[in-house]
């Protein structure tokens, strides 16, 4: 469909913000690496789909509709192997992308420590971590939301809602 | 009578101040997510899916309902104003409407995308008034072999006909089906794939796979860019299109309307395509086909009237069918069922409140796009100030805090954080979400249904031949497949005769 849009129609680079789209040896190696996570994991669901008994068409057992579906999968896996060739949707990992794992490191950290010492300090703390560590806000800006939030949060939800978040406040 | 009086009752429903309530808040919700780039409508309500759980039925989808049409208006704004699409399905509007922008046309161009919006979401409106019953009347009658030719039908078209390549797409799909597969046998009740883990046992919940693919996902994806400035506003002047605008823009709304109602019911048709055709269709129709590109005003009210009329009758397929026909629509899929609702032919019957309480719904909330869409403007242009750095904290701890909520769970945490990352990565590789959160909530159907259709027909696969729609559906199937390849190599050679 993407044939309709004539070529000014996406929107041009500015500042360098917009994704850069990686050379064509990038993209193809990320295709390859990307069809063979689900290509291998296809080969594993299909092994374990087989040892739970497949059956007869007349009378499936478990494991026939997962085998089925996993031998679809290493199928289309591999044709995407074959084929590789950029699809024009691929983006360059940057440096930027390092935000993302410290992002999802946090979220880890998060979810550990939320039922452990309640969701109010875990909370302030991402908050300051997304705000100020990845977003580069100022101080009086990072300290007023994270304290906010965390107060309409809680209003929200434990007062609000009185769903049982843990939390450590006795309101 | 009898056609009609379920309907009128429905505006009773609607007129119920609560529902008036979830339906401003839905259609106010879907303009901002529209207006602000990143997060889109089917992440918003993947997001919302455990808020919602607290809420009526009807009014839960009601407001559902108008985060997605109210989005495809909201878009419109980022795309004419800073040519940044806020959302797919606007993207071609960004083409001619930005154009108008620069020539300091801006209101006419907001003004008119409003109108047309309101007129195509109208019309579809009306029209799926008469259609939907009698699609439903029609598959009521539809067995396990017609729900699994359908099932696979609607998953390969979203696939095939999404905006990404079709390999990686069908590769998403199957991905979503195996996932759908983790748990217990649906039959037998033998635990499936589930890693020696009690926790998967129940299989995934749907709400997790929505919210770390869509929800997650997104949010991380727009990490990448959260350094960035948040870009000054033009201004807009005065959003009443002229007598003049309004004349050139009537065939384009008419014929918008048209081609957004019918590409809305087809699976993986919906808002986007629909506004890239539309505009197809405005431009080789058009008497001046090279004002495209410089400012025709066809060029924001074709795509901008279908994308709103294809919004609206994508819930045709949903709610008389079962399917849904894209990947918003997975996500209401899921929200009906876990409110216990399950869409499918007998919902008009059996819970007509709900059903034409929500298809009435969208004329309410239509008239109040329409009346923030003019004379509110001001205001949603002024919230393209929120830098994306306080939004993305925010946004993720909702859905940090949301998913915990459904179960009382952490596991749920971990593995929507796990989904994320998954999703995060399949954007940068260029995997479209889309028809794996499709395959995924149609997977237990089609299992069940080919199982039970292969109980049928003695486990003989030709059995399907011998049931005429189910027959047609599949004939269809095997179509989608053989004739894009088959097409491309005629032309190929062609080509190579030619030269």
């Amino acid at each position: 469909m993407t044939s309709v849009v004539p070529e000014e129609g996406v929107p041009e680079e500015e500042d360098g913000l917009l994704p850069v789209p990686p050379s064509p040896a990038y993209a193809r190696r990320q295709n390859i690496v990307a069809a063979l996570i689900p290509l291998a994991l296809g080969v594993i669901t299909g092994i374990m789909s087989w040892s739970l008994g497949v059956g007869t068409l007349s009378n499936p057992g478990p494991g026939l509709w997962p085998l089925a579906v996993s031998v679809a999968m290493v199928v289309t896996a591999a044709v995407l192997v074959l084929r590789s060739g950029p699809t024009g949707e691929e983006e360059t990992f940057t440096r930027e992308a390092l935000i993302v794992v410290v992002a999802a490191v946090s979220l880890v950290g998060y979810a550990l420590l939320f039922e452990r010492i309640g969701f109010e300090i875990p909370t302030v703390a991402l908050l300051v971590l997304w705000l100020k560590g990845l977003g580069r806000e100022g101080w009086r800006m990072t300290v007023i939301i994270s304290l906010g939030t965390t107060a309409v949060l809680y209003l929200l939800f434990v007062t609000g809602l009185g769903v049982s978040l843990p939390h450590i406040l006795p309101f | 009578m009898d056609f009609f009086s379920p309907v009128i009752a429905g505006f009773g429903v609607v007129f119920q101040p609560e529902n008036l309530f979830y339906c401003l808040l839905g259609v106010t919700l879907g303009m901002l997510v529209g207006v602000l780039p990143g997060l889109g409508p089917a992440a918003t309500i993947a997001i919302l899916l455990p808020v919602t759980y607290n809420i009526e039925p009807t009014a839960a989808i009601i407001m559902l309902a108008g985060i997605f049409y109210g989005a495809q208006y909201g878009g419109t704004i980022t795309s004419v104003l800073l040519r940044l699409p806020g959302e797919a399905s606007s993207v071609v509007t960004a083409i001619d409407g930005h154009e108008m922008a620069r020539q300091g046309r801006a209101g006419s161009a907001l003004g008119i995308a409003a109108i047309g919006s309101f007129i195509g979401g109208t019309v579809a409106i009306i029209a799926l008034t008469f259609v939907a019953p009698l699609v439903a009347g029609f598959a009521l009658d539809f067995g396990p072999a017609e729900y699994t030719a359908l099932a696979l039908l609607g998953i390969l078209l979203v696939s095939t006909l999404g905006t990404g390549s079709t390999t990686k797409s069908i590769l998403m799909a199957t991905v979503g089906l195996l996932l759908a597969t983790i748990g217990q046998d649906p039959l037998a009740g033998t635990s499936r794939l589930t890693f020696g883990s009690d926790q998967l046992l129940d299989g995934i919940d749907f709400v997790i796979v929505a919210m770390g693919l869509f929800g997650v996902g997104e949010i991380l994806y727009s990490l990448e860019s959260l350094r960035g400035k948040s870009a000054p506003a033009p201004s807009v002047g005065s959003v009443y299109p002229s007598r003049k605008d309004l004349g050139e823009s009537k065939g384009a709304i008419t014929r918008g309307s048209l081609v957004g109602f019918i590409l809305g019911i087809l699976p993986g048709g919906g808002a986007t395509m629909s506004s890239m055709v539309a505009y197809a269709v405005e431009k080789k129709t058009a008497k001046h086909p090279e004002r495209f590109g410089k400012g025709a005003i066809q060029g924001v009210a074709g795509p901008e009237t279908a994308n709103n009329a294809a919004a609206t009758s994508s819930f045709i397929p949903l709610l008389t069918l079962g399917i849904p026909a894209n990947a918003t629509m997975a996500i209401m899929f899921g929200a009906l069922l876990l409110q216990g609702i399950t869409p499918g032919p007998l919902l008009v019957q059996e819970k007509p409140d709900l059903f034409w309480g929500v298809v009435n719904s969208m004329y309410i909330g239509n008239i109040l796009l329409l009346a923030m869409s003019l004379p509110l403007i001001g205001i949603f242009v002024k919230i393209l100030r929120i830098r994306a750095a306080i939004l993305a904290p925010l946004t993720i701890l909702i859905t940090m805090i949301g998913v915990y909520t459904v179960r009382m769970n952490v596991f749920d945490m971990f593995l929507m954080v796990g989904l994320g990352i998954v999703g995060y990565l399949m954007k940068k590789v260029g995997f479209e979400p889309g028809p794996l959160v499709l395959a995924f909530v149609l997977g237990s159907l089609l299992e069940s249904s080919f199982r039970r259709s292969m109980r049928l027909f003695d486990g003989q696969v030709t059995g399907f031949f011998g049931q005429p729609i189910a027959a047609t559906l599949l004939v269809a199937i095997l179509l989608i497949i053989v004739v894009p390849p088959l097409s491309r190599t005629l032309r190929k050679q062609r080509r190579k005769a030619a030269a």
